[in-house]
């Protein structure tokens, strides 16, 4: 980050309780409980009351503990979260039972129902997914002290807890700055300090990376360590890409089918569940322990201790007798291992879209520059950048969104601007981030019929080819629901099933597998590569890098506008300076394989498959 | 937050240091004179009054200005010549029964005027209207009001409204665009493919923004937001007498103007 170098005092002290604070780390105070709660939503329009929400929850946090709450989606983590804050049921309904106890400073554990509604949101408060959702005002300085002023804090001490939380966030310098104006990771750490200046015990952060490129993610865990580090706040967070945060964490719940397991110690919950999770419950895992867990139900024993990140794999394989660099002697690059070949996709290949030299600009802020792209059939492409570098407005001017300033844009070799924009819509499909933003019909059968009587076929075809469709995506049952009740990973397929159905030419994405489990992301995944193996070019739009290496034939990068890389993801990892530019980061698995092979891989089933390769030399040896 | 073209804008002009009070005082004067004026010649000074002001004193550049113009222009000068023809005056020398029809040989210079005033009176308060946006920030009009007896969550809650307006317009064009991408009433008329595709976007806006709303909601109630009735203000909103005065003036004049001229026979919209 850059801002973080202010020493280790905290200015002012968090109202004395960093001391505090520590001391209760050392005593392993009670930070907050859970005593056999439950939760019901409020009935809606007459109907009766459904199951519970939460059942017969029950478990203690440390003060100063670092707190993961995994599950699948929908199964009740942030309905857990508002809970604890208090959202529920005080604020939006619902009935409970059992008890909420958070430690009050001077009154030690408390029932949550019998503090003042005010004091609750100071003890424990909550950072939402998305930024943009939770700032209501228009400057920096302003939003940190929004719930100070509320709280009838004096104005001498609402300005020492604003330069102090800034000072915390890593954004001294930001005081006055339109809120408008900051990057996603910058409007993270604003929403973030503006929760630290309530100076709460326990913070709640509910995917707070969830929207943010690689560069501000790293920024705002880096920010969470450093706060943690000085105050000794608890810090619970719910996320589901578990990479950068699971050796940061010392507790580990899971929630699942409304009652919360745990407490667990990262290692032993991965150790024990691992595998177990991510494939019954479609959870990601950290690749250090996925490729650390394949390998022992293979066969390699690392002993009692699970690594977790890839130092600790690589030093567990040395411990275990697998020198794989100095006895790596494959002839052979299965696929997934070391790409940085350049795209081998022939040039004879029919281009589906070309950009050549286009700029475009909102106003007076140029948005591109100069870009010149091409997007062949049957490739799948990733386009990468940071939030704010022109990806999404690349895309826009596939499909006749928005149209170039100069330059031109071809579809089948056709400029888009000789195309009706009804025409163009059905070689290219765009399909959103938020599915629920395009879905035009009543029931999830008509979504999907929508799109094929714009091709002008009879109403039994029609039927047929729905069915057919439906059964595809797996949403059959669901046929008669409305596309607004279906579960996240069912609205993601039926949106991209309805873009899909008419065969376009370009299929296009904005973050496909946002906010999606293993499994959807990976059935996602492969819908796109048999869309593009059946003609199709491809063009998905991610941060995620872990996706980029295991999909994508392609990387694009896009940096201040202009396209500064375009090959394999092979070679985008390999090329530094590019990355450095761009301010991205390979997966975790392409730095820690170089450490353990001596040469990167992009995926953990290469990497695996290649240290199993060794291994079997190792065993022969060790026989 | 994004796009908020007709947000505030820092500055340090006549205007931002105007109180959100005085600025108050200044824009429904020129509200009322504006309605309620039947003079040509007074319209149109009252627009090169306002027009002036926001160029000179609020220090907002005349872009910003026409961001709304370029929309709101052609739809007042839309006005500005359909409504001579329903001129009140119009009736009895043209067609007897329906202004609509009145040729254009029988138009009167009143009817023109009374087609120029209109335009002149919706520019000026436009002009009025944005130069009070464009300079005056939302918390300092919360603070004073507050100030004067109001409670804060009565006048945060439009201002959070306009902060938060933009991200609702968003959501508005995306729907848009959807429906134009996957051809929302096809081989259906154009009227009736408008009024599908104005249903729907009803629809998903209001699912969508309830949505959104409640995340806001809760971000408010989690800091703090009607938790009292009151609230502190971390920066005091300074008075400004020369500000004062040129408010409290400009609201005398123009109570004097509307008393003077204000005559029941000659209001437009008396037809007898």
């Amino acid at each position: 980050m850059g801002t973080h170098e202010q020493g280790g005092a905290v200015p002012g002290g968090w109202s004395g309780r960093r001391r505090g604070g520590r001391r209760l780390i050392m005593g392993r105070a009670t930070a907050l409980a859970l005593e056999s709660y439950s939760f019901w939503f409020k009935p809606q329009g007459g109907q009766p009351e459904g199951p519970a929400a939460l059942t017969d929850v029950s478990f203690t946090v440390e003060a100063g503990s670092f707190v993961l709450i995994l599950g699948r989606s929908g199964s009740g983590k942030s309905t857990l979260a508002l809970n604890l804050v208090g959202i529920y049921p005080d604020y939006f309904g619902g009935r409970n039972g059992g008890r909420v106890l958070l430690q009050h400073p001077t009154r030690g554990l408390v029932n949550r129902r019998d503090l003042e509604a005010a004091d609750r949101f100071k003890l424990v408060n909550m950072l939402f997914q998305n930024p943009e959702d939770q700032i209501v005002t228009l400057t920096v300085e302003e939003e940190i002290g929004f719930a100070l002023e509320n709280y009838l804090f004096e104005p001498a001490e609402i300005h020492r807890r604003i330069d102090r939380v800034l000072d915390l966030v890593g954004l001294s310098g930001f005081r006055t700055r339109e809120t408008m104006c900051l990057s996603g990771g910058e409007k993270q750490r604003v929403a973030f300090a503006a929760m630290l200046a309530l100076e709460p015990a326990v913070l709640l952060l509910d995917e707070p990376t969830s929207n943010l490129d690689p560069a501000g993610t790293a920024d705002v865990l880096a920010t969470v360590d450093y706060v943690r580090e000085q105050l000794g706040l608890t810090v619970m967070v719910i996320e589901h890409e578990v990479d950068e945060v699971f050796d940061r964490v010392d507790t580990v719940f899971l929630v699942e089918e409304t009652r919360v397991h745990g407490p667990y110690a990262p290692r032993e919950f991965l150790a024990t569940r691992g595998l177990d999770v991510r494939d019954s419950m479609g959870l990601w895992i950290p690749q250090a322990a996925e490729v650390a867990l394949e390998l022992r139900s293979a066969g390699i024993d690392f002993g009692p201790e699970l690594p977790l990140n890839g130092v600790e794999l690589a030093a567990a394989l040395l411990e275990a007798g697998i020198d794989p660099p100095s006895q790596a002697r494959v002839t052979e690059s299965p696929a997934g291992i070391v790409a940085q070949a350049t795209d081998a996709t022939p040039q004879s290949v029919e281009a589906a879209i070309e950009v050549r030299d286009v700029s475009f600009a909102y106003g007076d802020h140029r948005v591109l520059k100069n870009v010149t792209f091409t997007a062949r059939r049957t490739q799948l492409i990733a386009v990468v950048g940071q939030n704010g570098s022109g990806k999404s407005t690349l895309a826009s001017l596939f499909n006749g969104i928005a149209m170039p300033d100069s330059g031109a844009v071809l579809v089948d070799g056709v400029p888009t601007t000789e195309y009706k924009f009804a025409e163009l819509a059905k070689r290219v499909a765009y399909i959103f981030q938020v599915p629920e933003k395009q879905f035009v019909c009543n029931t999830v059968y008509d979504e999907i019929a929508h799109g094929l009587r714009a091709l002008g076929m009879d109403e039994q075809e029609v039927d047929s080819r729905t069915i057919e469709f439906l059964e595809s995506v797996r949403l059959l049952d669901r046929c008669d629901a409305s596309p607004y009740v279906l579960s996240h990973g069912q609205k993601r397929r039926l949106s991209v099933a309805a873009m899909v159905v008419g065969q376009p030419t370009v299929v296009v994405l904005d973050e496909p597998t946002f906010g999606q489990d293993f499994h959807q992301a990976r059935n996602l995944m492969e819908l796109l590569r048999g869309l593009a193996d059946a003609g199709a070019a491809v063009v998905f739009i991610t941060h995620d890098m872990r996706l980029v290496a295991e999909y994508a034939d392609r990387a694009a990068v896009l940096c201040d506008g202009k396209i500064i890389f375009d090959d394999t993801p092979g070679a985008l990892f390999a090329a530094h300076e590019v990355l450095e530019r761009a301010r991205l980061k390979p997966p975790s698995v392409y730095e820690f394989s170089a450490e353990i092979l001596g040469e990167p891989v992009l995926t953990t089933p290469a990497l695996i498959q290649r240290i199993l390769e060794v291994g079997r030399g190792w065993r022969r040896t060790v026989v | 937050m994004a796009g908020a073209e007709l947000s505030f804008r820092q500055g340090d002009s006549l205007f931002h240091r105007m109180t959100p009070f005085s600025k108050l005082l200044f824009v429904l004067s020129v509200s009322f004179v504006a309605i309620f004026n039947t003079n040509l010649y007074v319209g149109v000074g009252l627009f090169a009054m306002c027009l002036a002001l926001a160029l000179f004193l609020t220090g907002v550049p005349f872009r910003q200005y026409w961001a709304l113009g370029k929309i709101i222009v052609p739809f007042v000068m839309l006005l500005a010549i359909v409504f001579p023809f329903f001129y009140g005056g119009q009736a009895t020398v043209g067609s007897d029964t329906i202004a609509l029809r009145t040729p254009f040989k029988d138009l009167t210079w009143a009817a023109l005027g009374f087609g120029a005033l209109l335009g002149l009176r919706f520019l000026a308060l436009a002009l009025a209207g944005l130069a009070f946006a464009f300079t005056t920030h939302p918390t300092d009009l919360v603070q004073h009001l507050s100030r004067r007896g109001w409670d804060y969550r009565l006048v945060h809650a439009p201002v959070l409204g306009l902060i938060l307006f933009p991200s609702f317009l968003k959501l508005g064009r995306e729907i848009s665009i959807t429906q134009r991408i996957r051809d929302l009433g096809q081989n259906t008329n154009w009227i009736k493919r408008k009024w599908i595709r104005v249903k729907h976007l009803a629809f998903a806006m209001l699912v969508l923004g309830l949505r959104n709303g409640q995340t806001q909601a809760m971000a408010l109630d989690i800091r703090g937001y009607g938790a009292y009735k009151t609230r502190t203000f971390m920066r005091e909103v300074p008075r400004h007498r020369g500000g004062d005065i040129f408010a409290w003036i400009f609201f005398a004049l123009s109570v004097v103007y509307l008393v003077i001229q204000f005559n029941p026979a000659t209001m437009q919209w008396n037809m007898g």
